[in-house]
């Protein structure tokens, strides 16, 4: 069963986000083991797994990079440790990251919020550029802008985790 | 952390369509509670005496026994290294650790082992067994007020403790004759009781400041489903901390020689004044003959670098949430040390908004685990349904020292993730495996759980034989792991060796000493209690025959001379019995002049009242 089956969805990325958390509690309030905590062992055993998978599906889909990575699995097409990226992108991600770390070690606000504000744009193109090709079942395409999109949320995790020692 | 495996529960297995005994105990750093549902509300369960908080304090006699509770906080002063204070601090820790490591600690830690052991009169005992005679102290609380034995219970534990935190409180469960329904964090057992008592839906921040932990919760209350968004901590931070600032300053004003016995008493004084704070002004600190008079903004300055530690925690749940402060429809205030005028005044001035608290809030964490508790034995309120996470990422240690995140923090629990292991030599049949807890990148910083040794593949060539191994973290955030070969679908070992934990063959064994040693322990125990008392008695007697000389007739004094003499000769001896009719034999003799003594402080209330009345005509 992949994820959108075991919440009833199509497989499809554009997905009805209100729905997807009433069906997500629906479900949590049958599945879930605090409901099962005084039954034979069995159950509990099945409840658990029930639960735990219910979980990791809402949280997949709920998320459009974790839910656009597994509709692209479902179609064969699973994104492995290294995927191949074009060069002069790589070397121009590279140079941004050094930017970025030379910025926060001086304390330059300025600087950091404009990195960031850059690719949190090209972030957002990416997303956009993504499920129209997911939605047009081209899927290399997607795929393409989908390893983008895992550079882009590395390179704001790195912006994200400074923010917060302060 | 355990092998996945669910047993049947045992004898205490909970008939259907039955009233079932089911509690919430908050098993505090500093106080204890336990409560229950009667009547559909849930309420706090108290003493003979009537006092709902059981101080979490254990003292252990010196020719065995155990005292829990108020009898053992009197003692914590006269015996600091036989009197366990805080015991929590140290659940799930090791003797490296820093709490071990304090300076202003007045205990004796033997061995170096994965877990901390104090050294008691007679034997060593681990937090896990402290916190089991705290928990079976209350649990014979419990099946007095609902006269019979209990079918199940829930244990609060911070938001932020880790596996092994967890473990070591299941275990404490096990080891009082629990049965454990489920661990449950405390800021969600506060919203639960917020949450049900007002029917409320919206977004809640739950800032949980108790006395040695600190917690924040984020959480969605909507059509009964409480969802935790994120939660964020500290298990080493609290109103303890408060304490210690103050006694450090004081001790420092002392010209403190390094007596542990003074530590103790700094330590409670402080507290005592702290408390005070919270209303007036000023308050009088006094250990032995030193006197000080404390400004509460003098206090305030020392504790405000430890209030102002909680700010980036919070800041962080938030972030984690997606929430800003001013979407938040409300923080519910939990904890003792959140009487504090400066924690309330951060409080408001982090969030935005003035902090709820109209629930007590050293009560508010029982209330709320008794709702769950009869949630789940009884199966009743099915509109109810609690969604928490996971406080802390479970990765495993890779190539270097790197740490790769199986489970991020923040997932709704139960959480798996499976990963595959291929061997990398012929004819390899095991593997060793690393779990660690914790945010950062690499091993050494981050809490180690447990070493797996999974063995008993099948010796195959190199990269041939793959390993399956599903990590499960259940409802209680513990940690369970299963092992399976992939081409074979053997089911493939798995040694755990705990970080900072008994294993479970370790539980079992004090569980069965407990069963075999119970009557001695019974005994100890009584004889312990009865000391205590005829202390207490001696030490009143002879003040009130001071005090009220004059009111003695020869004969009484006789008479109550007598069997002070009688009782101590009998407290030298080991027999509770003697002991206990001792204290009678003495209450009796003592009857005619506290009857006297009752009859003048009578005659001087009527008087007084009289010259009212003379006054207010």
């Amino acid at each position: 069963m992949n994820k959108f089956e075991v919440l009833g969805f199509e497989p499809r990325f554009g997905l009805d986000a209100v729905e997807l958390e009433r069906r997500y509690k629906e479900l949590s309030k049958k599945l879930h083991p605090d409901r099962f905590a005084t039954a034979p062992a069995k159950e509990r055993i099945a409840s658990l797994a029930a639960a735990t998978a219910l979980n990791d599906a809402y949280r997949t889909l709920r998320a459009p990079v974790a839910r656009a990575a597994h509709l692209l699995e479902i179609h064969g097409r699973k994104l492995g440790q290294n995927e191949s990226v074009d060069q002069a992108f790589l070397m121009e991600i590279l140079e941004l990251r050094e930017a970025l770390a030379e910025a926060q070690a001086e304390g330059d606000a300025p600087r950091i919020q404009a990195l960031g504000g850059d690719i949190g744009g090209r972030r957002a193109a990416a997303l956009t550029a993504l499920g129209e090709a997911l939605d047009a079942e081209r899927w290399d395409d997607a795929k393409r802008e989908l390893v983008l999109l895992r550079y882009f949320d590395r390179f704001l995790a790195a912006h994200g985790d400074e923010e917060e020692d302060e | 952390m355990t092998l996945f495996q669910i047993s049947e529960p045992g004898q205490s297995r909970i008939k259907e369509h039955c009233a079932a005994r089911a509690v919430g105990i908050d098993l505090g750093t500093t106080n204890s509670l336990v409560a229950a549902v009667r009547d559909g509300e849930p309420r706090v369960l108290c003493d003979a005496e009537g006092r709902a908080l059981l101080p979490s304090v254990v003292h252990y006699g010196a020719e065995g026994g155990t005292i829990v509770g108020w009898d053992a906080k009197a003692r914590a002063a006269d015996f600091p290294h036989d009197t366990i204070v805080s015991v929590k601090r140290f659940m799930g820790r090791g003797p490296k650790d820093a709490e071990a490591q304090r300076k202003l600690t007045p205990y004796e830690l033997a061995g170096d082992g994965p877990v901390v052991r104090f050294r008691v009169p007679g034997r060593e005992v681990t937090p896990i067994e402290v916190s089991a005679e705290i928990l079976r102290t209350l649990r014979e609380r419990a099946e007095a007020e609902l006269d019979g034995p209990l079918d199940g219970a829930v244990i609060t534990v911070p938001a932020y403790f880790d596996d092994a935190q967890r473990q070591a409180t299941r275990d404490a469960g096990r080891l009082a004759g629990l049965e454990v329904l489920r661990l449950l964090n405390e800021p969600t057992a506060a919203a639960l009781a917020y949450g049900l008592d007002k029917g409320s839906r919206g977004t809640y921040a739950v800032y949980d400041f108790g006395g040695g932990t600190f917690d924040i919760s984020i959480l969605k209350l909507e059509d009964g489903v409480f969802e935790v968004k994120a939660t964020g901590g500290d298990t080493a931070l609290g109103g303890d901390d408060f304490d210690r600032a103050i006694a450090e300053k004081v001790l420092a004003e002392m010209g403190w020689g390094g007596d542990k016995a003074a530590v103790r008493r700094v330590l409670d004084a402080a507290r005592t004044a702290r408390e005070a704070l919270t209303a007036a002004e000023t308050a009088e600190i006094a250990v032995g003959t030193f006197r000080r008079t404390l400004a509460r903004a003098e206090v305030e300055a020392w504790i405000r670098p430890i209030v102002d530690r909680t700010g980036p925690t919070c800041r962080r749940a938030l972030k984690d949430a997606g929430v800003a402060p001013g979407e938040l429809d409300g923080v519910i205030l939990v904890g003792g040390a959140t009487r504090t005028p400066l924690v309330r005044r951060f409080v408001a001035s982090t969030f935005g908004r003035e902090p709820l608290g109209d629930i007590d809030p050293d009560q508010v964490v029982a209330l709320g685990a008794a709702v769950q508790a009869d949630i789940l034995a009884g199966g009743r309120r099915d509109d109810v349904l609690l969604l928490d996470v996971i406080p802390l990422s479970l990765g495993l240690e890779t190539m270097g020292g790197v740490v790769e995140r199986l489970i991020p923090r923040n997932s709704t629990i139960p959480a798996g993730a499976t990963q595959t292991f291929t061997t990398f030599a012929d004819n390899q049949t095991g593997y060793d495996i690393h779990v660690v807890q914790g945010e950062r990148d690499t091993v050494e910083h981050c809490r180690s759980l447990a070493r797996f040794n999974l063995k008993g593949l099948p010796p195959m060539p190199a990269g041939m034989a793959r390993a399956e191994i599903t990590f499960l973290v259940d409802a209680d955030g513990i940690l369970h792991v299963t092992a399976r070969e992939e081409t074979t679908g053997i089911e493939a070992a798995i040694d755990v060796k705990p970080s900072y934990g008994l294993t479970d063959e370790e539980v079992e064994r004090m569980l069965l000493d407990s069963y075999e040693h119970a009557e001695e322990d019974k005994q100890a125990r009584l004889l312990l209690g009865e000391r205590v008392d005829a202390e207490r008695v001696l030490a009143a007697t002879r003040a009130a025959m001071r005090d009220d000389a004059a009111l003695l007739t020869d004969e009484w004094r006789a008479a109550m001379d007598a069997g002070i003499a009688d009782l101590a000769a009998k407290l030298a001896g080991a027999d509770h019995r003697a002991i206990h009719e001792a204290i009678e034999a003495l209450d009796r003799a003592s009857q005619p002049f506290a009857e006297a003594r009752m009859n003048r402080a009578l005659e001087r209330g009527m008087r007084g009242r009289r010259i009212e009345d003379v006054e207010r005509l």
